[in-house]
């Protein structure tokens, strides 16, 4: 996956072109809205990451300029602006997602993935998930593990249905209350992680191999080896 | 708004002017028609009365002067009727006879001893004997038969017999009538006419002022960079509108300011956190385990209640000035309530904490879905670390006019009394309280950017009571709206 990179502030730009190249990303970086169109013409990415806060050009502007010339690739845009207009202007002017600094690396990897998940062929939807002995029937809401059956409230089959989309991978709070309570908040509180406790002691029994791993000061994730 | 704007025309102030005006107008107009009316009316007699006065006279000439033989009655009569078909403001009547005047004299002794007119002239004989008639002033004198009075002049002559000459007022009531309806018809014309063209004029005069105060009251809700709408003209109307805008200009002009610090403090602050937080991150996946994995935990964690700090208190900033940006779309609170009472009340349960929500039911705002989430969670978050163990938290939902009321109650311990009186100020918290003390704060900044209100009270049986009011969306309003993103109360699909 070829992945552009416009930002500018270089200490953000070290660390993100780390993590995304150990992601599995090759990725080629920008520092400014000229270079980036330049490098946009010579090679097609699959995806671009976009800061909005550029010296030469605001990031809105050269979004429409690399529609202009041509650049459908999936666009994920970065801003430490906090306004929601903010937000809904970048969506609106040819942005596809959109993050807020500070943000997660779990975070940003996840809105990747589905940028180019969203890009592919769409395939038939699946109506089972399966992860190692855990298996989530979709249509019924129904999970079992090891064919047992685990008694699970609606909301917590969601969260689960949640994890088990990104087994392997890791999810923070701020995803999973975007994702599953669809909102956008920073509870001051562990809401979240007692949430995750409950769901815990469900699937996770006496004497099996725990799946839900907490990963401290990240989030959490599923196994799935 | 729209519904002030959607009230009949009958109660606008256009019409209560041009309703008076008019009155004015019709009463001073038919005032002056009362005293042009009798002035011609007396007009009319007097000229009449002058007529009968001399024919009277030439009457009583002839009647003297001819001598009193067999051709008397002809030569008499024949004058009368000349005399009658001198009349003025005559109306050739249908029959050939005329009716409207007649000729009558009578003997010494009081007998009808002459008469030229209709019939035989006994009721007219009666008539005047009944009337008092003094001679050389025309007397008003009703016949049996005739709804109109006779004018009768009369005069005495020699031989001691009297003359009368009486002519109908039926051709001058006829005048008097149709100059009346004449001017009825014209009045009530121009009445109506007056009543449009002031009511017109005074409605669009008010329009302006009416679309002056909707945009203002729009500026006000949503955005500052609208202007009221201005005319050319350089009335007092377009004196308001210019005044307003002069005004906005400069509300506008200390709110982008205001907006450009805030944003420039949250781009400079967040670039460096969002640095630190990509390298803390990066040394913490190089060493996932162990010991020194902890510090940098607990780094990450501060990192993220300092951004959310941060973001709380530039919110409040903006809220203390009523520069809060809101993206509106249509939420439903209860909902809204039930989600999030779902996502709180294990972490509550685990606290030995019980909450309830007592609700009628669907209550539709028009609200930043954003703000009220981080405003209940908030209020949640506060109660979580605040109330001891096996309080309940009770929230009562319920639309009361134009709002949404939603009443926060618990049996803790309440507000402390140090506290209570500045408990939506920045940066006030109980002595205890780990918080960063912009709970409330931030509660208020919302509120009142939704343009709701907010009050915190103990409540006399104890614990503390928390009362917000946010206004209702009506149909209308939300069309109007921007409707910027989306609801998203309904827990997602992953």
């Amino acid at each position: 996956m070829r992945l552009l990179l416009v930002e500018d502030e270089h200490d953000i730009q070290a660390f993100l072109r780390h993590s995304l190249v150990e992601a599995g990303y090759q990725v080629d970086v920008a520092a400014n809205g000229k270079a980036a169109e330049q490098l946009a013409l010579e090679a097609a990415y699959d995806i671009l990451v976009v800061d909005l806060g550029l010296p030469d050009q605001d990031g809105i502007s050269l979004l429409l300029r690399l529609r202009q010339i041509g650049v459908n690739a999936p666009v994920l845009i970065l801003s430490a602006r906090r306004s929601t207009d903010d937000r809904v202007r970048g969506l609106e002017q040819g942005g596809d997602d959109y993050l807020t600094k500070p943000f997660a690396m779990a975070e940003l990897l996840a809105r990747l993935r589905n940028l180019l998940k969203r890009n592919a062929p769409a395939g038939s939807e699946a109506t089972r998930l399966r992860v190692l002995d855990l298996e989530l029937d979709l249509l019924r809401r129904e999970a079992t593990r090891s064919g047992q059956i685990l008694q699970l409230t609606p909301q917590e089959f969601v969260l689960l249905e949640y994890l088990c989309r990104n087994a392997g991978r890791v999810v923070t709070r701020s995803m999973i209350l975007d994702k599953v309570w669809g909102m956008r908040i920073q509870p001051d509180t562990n809401v979240v992680d007692v949430h995750i406790y409950r769901l815990r002691g469900k699937v996770d029994g006496k004497g099996q191999q725990p799946l839900i791993r907490t990963l401290r000061g990240v989030g959490y994730v599923l196994k799935d080896r | 708004m729209s519904s002030r704007t959607a009230k009949p025309a009958m109660h606008s102030a256009a019409w209560r002017i041009s309703l008076w005006a008019t009155l004015a107008f019709a009463c001073g107009t038919m005032l002056v028609f009362v005293f042009l009316h009798r002035f011609v009316a007396q007009d009319i007699q007097r000229r009449s009365d002058a007529w009968l006065a001399g024919e009277v006279e030439v009457l009583g000439d002839v009647a003297e002067r001819t001598p009193k033989n067999a051709l008397y009655d002809r030569v008499v009569g024949e004058v009368a009727e000349l005399a009658g078909k001198e009349v003025p403001n005559r109306l050739l009547s249908q029959n050939s006879s005329n009716d409207s005047v007649f000729f009558l004299q009578t003997g010494a002794d009081g007998s009808l001893s002459l008469w030229v007119g209709v019939g035989n002239g006994t009721q007219y004989l009666q008539a005047i004997q009944k009337t008092k008639i003094l001679p050389d002033s025309p007397t008003d004198v009703h016949v049996d038969g005739y709804r109109v009075p006779f004018r009768v002049a009369s005069t005495r002559i020699d031989d001691g017999s009297l003359i009368y000459l009486g002519l109908s007022e039926r051709d001058e009531l006829r005048v008097l009538r149709s100059l009346r309806l004449r001017f009825i018809v014209l009045w009530l014309v121009l009445v109506l006419l007056g009543f449009a063209i002031v009511f017109y004029t005074a409605r669009r005069m008010l329009s302006h002022v009416r679309e002056i105060t909707e945009a203002a009251s729009r500026i006000g809700h949503s955005e500052l960079s609208a202007r009221v709408p201005t005319t050319a003209r350089n009335d007092e109307v377009g004196h308001l509108a210019h005044t307003l805008n002069h005004m906005l200009d400069r509300i506008e002009s200390s709110m982008h300011q205001l907006h450009t610090i805030t944003d420039t403090l949250a781009h400079d602050l967040r670039s460096p956190l969002t640095a630190i937080r990509g390298k803390l991150e990066a040394s913490l996946s190089a060493t996932p385990h162990g010991e020194q994995a902890d510090p940098i935990v607990s780094a990450i964690e501060e990192l993220d209640r300092l951004t959310e700090f941060l973001n709380t208190s530039l919110d409040v900033a903006e809220g203390k000035a009523d520069a809060l940006r809101l993206s509106r779309s249509q939420i439903d609170l209860d909902e809204l309530l039930r989600v999030m009472i779902d996502l709180y009340e294990p972490s509550m349960s685990e606290k030995g904490l019980r909450i309830a929500l007592r609700s009628s039911g669907s209550l539709k705002i028009n609200a930043d879905a954003a703000l009220i989430h981080r405003m209940v969670a908030n209020l949640f978050d506060n109660q979580i670390k605040h109330l001891p163990a096996s309080c309940s938290v009770t929230l009562q939902l319920q639309a009361q006019q134009d709002s949404a009321l939603l009443v926060l109650e618990d049996d803790g311990p309440g507000f402390s009394p140090e506290v209570s009186p500045h408990l939506f100020e920045w940066r006030v918290k109980g002595p205890e309280s780990t918080g960063h003390g912009l709970g409330l704060a931030f509660v208020d900044a919302v509120v009142r950017a939704h343009g709701g209100t907010v009050s915190a009270s103990n409540r006399p049986s104890g614990g503390a009571r928390i009362v917000l009011t946010l206004p209702l969306s009506s149909s209308s309003n939300s069309k109007d709206a921007p409707e910027i993103g989306t609801a998203r109360t309904r827990p997602g699909g992953v």
